[in-house]
């Protein structure tokens, strides 16, 4: 077991980080909005064979997992947790990304899709891809900070892929991976950008970060960012269901605590889209409820563990909805 | 990075999983129920640690001239998470194996590692630790029992609280104040059996055995008995607490006692519940977080890594793990503290005081804040 990067791992990581030292601001036009999607990260990344990492020979799976976690410290959104970690694991042919990962009503909206080209879709039995037309998709207003749209008709899923079952499972467990990493990078970048204003911002006399109880709860931001993050690196690097299950559960259920406790310690500025707080925070706040949710990670890590539950239970999949 | 265990490590589990199966009595899990510092307990690791300690499987980290294999600290971490597994039946050994030990070793004299180390490297010697006292817990600093230089050694006299195993120790490693300054403090190795010495078990949440007092009236110890500088108490502190935050994989214990719990409510045909099943279900992630962490830590030591708040980090998020299981706990199976499962209740008031012991919850947190986050000192 060795937690330090290796020297191909620190590379990947150095090089990642070298393209996003030019995207640490949402240009000027679009720095009030709700989210931005940069066409130039994407470009970049793709350039420099990033967003292939996941079927390039020689990288895995944590190598895979930093290029994710780490795009997701900017401000910026760009469509990389499908194309990097969980396309790779359902087909050996390339998959036109972007890519919009869609389980439960189709018809609602969805993250990513009014810049997709490829939907894939989860249906509880099978996994379809789905050339996106973009003519048939239009773009919904949200506070999350990712591009939302919808289908304008329902798309004809006769033309689309079919995966089959054995698909279900390895989709939802890269999904999970996905998100863990991206909430990890978000939430750092949330918590390092809230340090930094604490210690700027002074109230009754002293900057907040002079404060114990802004101390505290910081720390325990800290603290869930980092375990999401060695959770998530770890899904990524041993492929096992469990471990996805555990990641996504932990990032899921402290969403709330690290959304509250950023904004909270940016006060008023913080709701504002003056402030840049938002363009991380509500691009995790969007992801509480991806792959089921919090109570659907849970629940899929009680059954892994202590098998399913009786006949009597509820059916989660009538729950969740069918897509 | 990467996460596999190496052949060599799997085989050190193997070995230490089937000395454990083959070598624990079938009754153990009896002597267990009657209290992690019982009496029983004690008398149970004075007659299993020397077995241990003839396996090698006692101070395997420690360096081969003290007893040990010069095993590496992946091996101290396998080793501690399978004696876990099993509930900890080295008792009262973490004490002296993970950090008297290894602070013995950097501040003893050769007279003192002559003495103490073989003793605990025997597994016969049963240790206890003096450190807190009714108004100096965290802030060690505030402590008011006083070592006296009296010419020949030193007189003690105070007390001190929350010295688990107390009643059945051999030895009490001994913080006391040696000046009138806040840090002049320092540390002596003290006989149990030295005159004036008294222990007093009191009842409390935790367990019987952990909350006992002990008054030292007019204690003469010998020079010999001070460990390191005097006045420079401070310092071994912080190298012993780093060892003591890290010491024990809570997580393998919680998660035997989350099955435990489990085993119960399926029993009783009560886990089908999804909120139920969901609630568990998020105490493993917690529970897994604090895992990785931990293997974090090790890593960094390892690695020679100093000065990160990782330690910090592993111990508040297995904190948090451990009060997630016992409200789950309170929730589902609180019959647990009324007699049906004394499992339930042995994990419920060992844990009962994890946010305070070794550097309480706030002060963890303080450390991240300051040393992880850069913050200023707080008020």
């Amino acid at each position: 077991m060795q937690f330090q990067l290796d020297e191909n791992q620190a590379a990947v990581l150095a090089g990642v980080q070298a393209i996003l030292q030019h995207h640490q601001d949402v240009p000027g036009a679009h720095r009030r909005g709700w989210s931005y999607y940069s066409m130039e990260l994407d470009e970049a990344l793709s350039r420099n064979g990033y967003l292939d990492i996941g079927r390039t020979e020689g990288m895995g799976g944590v190598e895979s997992a930093l290029v994710v976690l780490e795009a997701a410290k900017a401000p910026v959104s760009v469509e990389i947790g499908a194309s990097v970690l969980v396309a790779p694991h359902l087909s050996a042919t390339e998959i036109p990304r972007p890519i919009c990962l869609i389980s439960g009503d189709l018809m609602k909206a969805q993250r990513y899709l009014p810049v997709a080209r490829t939907a894939i879709i989860d249906t509880g039995d099978d996994v379809l891809v789905l050339p996106v037309d973009p003519a048939n998709v239009e773009a919904v207003e949200s506070i999350f900070a990712y591009p939302f749209g919808r289908f304008k008709t329902r798309p004809d899923l006769a033309g689309a892929q079919r995966l089959g079952k054995a698909a279900v499972a390895p989709l939802r467990q890269w999904a999970r991976v996905a998100l863990a990493c991206e909430v990890a990078g978000a939430m750092r970048a949330a918590i390092d950008f809230t340090v930094d204003y604490t210690k700027q911002r002074k109230m009754f006399g002293s900057t907040l970060a002079a404060y114990q109880a802004v101390h505290h709860r910081l720390a325990e931001c800290h603290l869930i960012a980092e375990g999401v993050r060695a959770l998530a690196l770890k899904a990524a690097w041993s492929g096992d269901e469990s471990e996805a299950a555990w990641a996504a559960t932990y990032a899921q259920m402290n969403i709330q605590k690290v959304l509250f406790d950023t904004h909270q310690f940016n006060g008023g500025m913080g709701v504002t889209n003056e402030h840049k707080l938002h363009f991380w925070t509500y691009r995790f706040r969007a992801l509480q409820a991806e792959v089921g949710g919090q109570s659907g990670a849970a629940l899929d890590t009680a059954d892994l563990r202590w098998g399913p539950p009786g006949a009597g239970a509820i059916d989660r999949a009538a729950v969740r909805g069918a897509a | 990075m990467e996460f596999a265990w190496s052949q060599s490590h799997l085989d050190y589990r193997k070995r230490v999983s089937g000395f454990l199966e083959k070598e624990l009595p079938a009754d153990w899990f009896e002597t267990l129920q009657k209290g992690i510092a019982t009496k029983e307990q004690a008398e149970f690791s004075r007659d299993f640690c020397p077995k241990l300690a003839d396996a090698g499987l006692l101070t395997p980290q420690w360096p081969k001239e003290y007893g040990g294999e010069d095993g590496e600290a992946w091996e101290q971490f396998i080793l501690a998470e399978e004696v876990w597994r099993w509930g900890e039946p080295r008792g009262p050994q973490y004490m002296g194996v993970n950090w008297i030990g290894p602070t013995l070793m950097r501040f003893g004299t050769e007279e003192q590692k002559d003495i103490h180390l073989k003793g605990i490297a025997s597994g016969k010697l049963v240790w206890s630790q003096g450190f807190s006292e009714p108004q100096a817990g965290t802030d060690l600093g505030a402590m008011q029992t006083k070592a006296e230089w009296n010419g020949q050694g030193y007189t003690v006299n105070g007390m001190k609280l929350w010295t688990s195993y107390s009643e059945w120790a051999d030895w009490i490693f001994l913080l006391a104040r040696t000046g009138p300054e806040r840090k002049q403090i320092s540390v002596f190795l003290v006989d149990m059996k030295t005159p004036g010495i008294q222990v007093v078990p009191f009842p409390g949440l935790p367990e019987y055995g952990h909350l006992n007092e002990v008054y030292f009236d007019n204690v003469h110890i010998p020079a010999s008995a001070l460990l390191g500088e005097e006045h420079k108490g401070w310092d071994i502190m912080a190298f012993t607490l780093n060892f003591e935050r890290v010491g024990l994989p809570r997580y393998i214990w919680g998660l035997r006692t989350l099955d435990i719990a489990v085993e119960q409510l399926k029993a009783e045909g009560r886990f089908d519940d999804p909120i139920c099943r969901a609630a568990a279900g998020r105490i493993v992630a917690r529970f897994e977080a604090a895992t990785v962490l931990t293997y974090a830590v090790v890593d960094e030591r390892i690695n020679d890594i100093q000065g990160t708040v990782t330690p910090n980090v592993q111990r508040i998020t297995a904190a948090q793990a451990c009060l997630d299981l016992m409200s789950f706990m309170m929730d589902y199976v609180p019959d647990c503290l009324t007699g049906g499962n004394n499992f339930l209740e042995l994990f419920y008031r060992g844990q009962v005081a994890s946010t305070i012991a070794a550097g309480a919850y706030e002060i963890q947190l303080d450390a991240i804040a300051q040393r992880g986050l850069g913050m200023p000192r707080g008020r």
